[in-house]
């Protein structure tokens, strides 16, 4: 018995100095790992993967050999972090143009659509979808249920409960798309960081389902949006029958949000402003 | 000499880790996409293997024996594996770049692989020598190279193939390991 113990602890202590030796004594000078330890600081950490490469260090190391190479391939955390920026361009030895580079993931439903039936499933959005698409009123709503909520690695997704509604806090979003692949409705997009309006609902190109019949702060092609607009910047597309946004020409004045009278339209910067109500998964 | 080349064959090929033994799974599924991922943590795993086998080995008979607590093979070797594992990380990252850019990344995640454990707690039961064992380990690793090399050479064709929906990536890596597994059945007969 403690023949066993004294060996373990000897073992374990012996261990433990030789790690603190090797990382005492042994020189850290090496060409080329230098550059890529400090990029690696600068980056989240997250491991997300969303740039393409294995992992945060894996991203440096690209950089470290192509500097020029960060605006192919991005990472939404650094671009929104004006310090992490300023860090990079000394770093890297470029000047980097934030504001023209991130993404950010969009919810495209506002979540007021009327309850049909009360569902006590299995509480994932994917099984909830498969009955009746859905236990909400229009077929193309967010459950609610949280299947994004869980892989956020940036925990930006909240769930309102009082619309069932998952809502991204655009500032913790880090622009990765892993919430694309597990929204069964593929309700969630990934926008321009410099996008100003929000266009709230999914009917898509589906004709065949007017908005007032399904949900309450759904488009209901009313078009006011086109004429409120002043810059011209809002079209209407006769083919889909839902307004398009010319970014260029968008003065972002948000008068169209002003008008739209079921708030299917709404200013970006205060869709992140929602309160959270919940952070995780949660039993009805 | 014959007794080497039967240890070798049959950790590469007949009890080979992943196939027949269902060891070190995680990667077989996880890095097999890419050839060149593939190869890397490959490599990384015999270095390893090779290296935990010679520690403890020693470890195993210099300590363990002498004392009479053979009991606690598992906790020791783990303990050992994954520290002496950071100190050669620590090590080849400040002293050579190439060699840490080629496998740096998936050293730390092999610290405690069960393919790694394994081969160490098998060299001991079967109480092969320092030499045996190193062959041994040399074998495993090298095995588990050969088919994470196959798996993912096979799975960079299916990635472009037009497979049903529903048995894209995963369902079908599984269905192509299973053929796999049957293919080294063969080798069966060898020793």
């Amino acid at each position: 018995m403690v023949t066993t113990i004294g060996i373990l602890t000897a073992i374990a202590f012996l261990f433990g100095v030789l790690i603190y030796l090797v990382n005492r004594f042994v020189p850290t000078k090496v060409k080329g790992i230098e550059k890529t330890e400090e990029i690696t600081g600068i980056l989240p950490g997250l491991n997300c993967g969303a740039c393409g490469w294995p992992g945060c260090f894996g991203y440096a190391q690209s950089l470290a050999a192509n500097p020029g190479s960060i605006s192919d391939c991005k990472c939404a955390v650094v671009l929104q972090d004006a310090e992490r920026v300023s860090q990079m361009e000394k770093a890297l030895g470029i000047s980097i143009d934030a504001s023209a580079l991130g993404k950010k993931a969009l919810i495209h439903c506002n979540g007021n659509s009327e309850v049909i039936y009360d569902y006590s499933g299995a509480m994932t959005c994917k099984a909830a979808t498969q009955l009746l698409k859905g236990y909400k009123k229009c077929p193309y709503a967010c459950p609610g249920l949280g299947d994004c909520v869980e892989v956020c690695p940036q925990k930006a997704i909240s769930i309102l409960l009082d619309k069932m509604v998952a809502v991204i806090d655009t500032e913790k979003c880090a622009g990765c798309g892993l919430c694309i692949a597990e929204c069964p409705q593929n309700l969630i997009e990934l926008v321009p960081t410099g996008t100003k309006i929000a266009f709230l609902c999914n009917y898509g190109s589906l004709r065949d389902i007017p908005g007032r019949e399904k949900c309450d702060a759904g488009c209901i092609r009313c078009r006011k949006c086109v004429r409120a607009c002043e810059d011209g910047a809002v079209e209407w597309n006769k083919e889909t029958f839902l307004p398009e946004f010319d970014m260029e020409k968008c003065s972002l004045c948000l008068k169209c949000t002003e008008v739209c009278e079921p708030n299917t339209l709404a200013d970006f910067a205060k869709v992140k402003t929602a309160p959270p109500v919940l952070l995780a998964k949660f039993s009805l | 000499m014959n007794e080497l080349i039967a240890i070798f064959l049959s950790m590469a090929l007949i009890n080979n880790f992943v196939l027949a033994r269902f060891l070190g799974l995680c990667p077989f599924f996880g890095v097999s996409k890419k050839l060149g991922n593939a190869l890397s943590m490959g490599m990384a795993v015999t270095f390893v293997m090779t290296f935990a086998a010679i520690v403890t080995w020693l470890i195993n008979n210099r300590v363990l024996v002498p004392f009479g607590v053979e009991y606690m093979q598992i906790v020791i070797y783990i303990l050992v594996i994954a520290s002496l594992v950071q100190i050669v990380e620590l090590f080849i990252k400040r002293t050579n770049a190439a060699l840490y850019n080629a496998f740096g990344i998936y050293l730390p995640l092999i610290t405690t692989n069960c393919a790694v454990l394994g081969i160490t707690l098998i060299n001991t039961r079967e109480a092969y020598s320092l030499l045996a064992s190193v062959v041994a380990a040399l074998g495993a690793g090298l095995g588990f190279t050969l088919v994470l090399a196959i798996m993912s050479g096979i799975r960079e064709k299916l990635e472009i193939a037009d497979s049903p929906r529903s048995m894209k990536g995963l369902p079908v890596a599984m269905l192509v390991a299973v053929l796999l597994g049957l293919t080294f059945f063969g080798f069966g007969g060898i020793v």
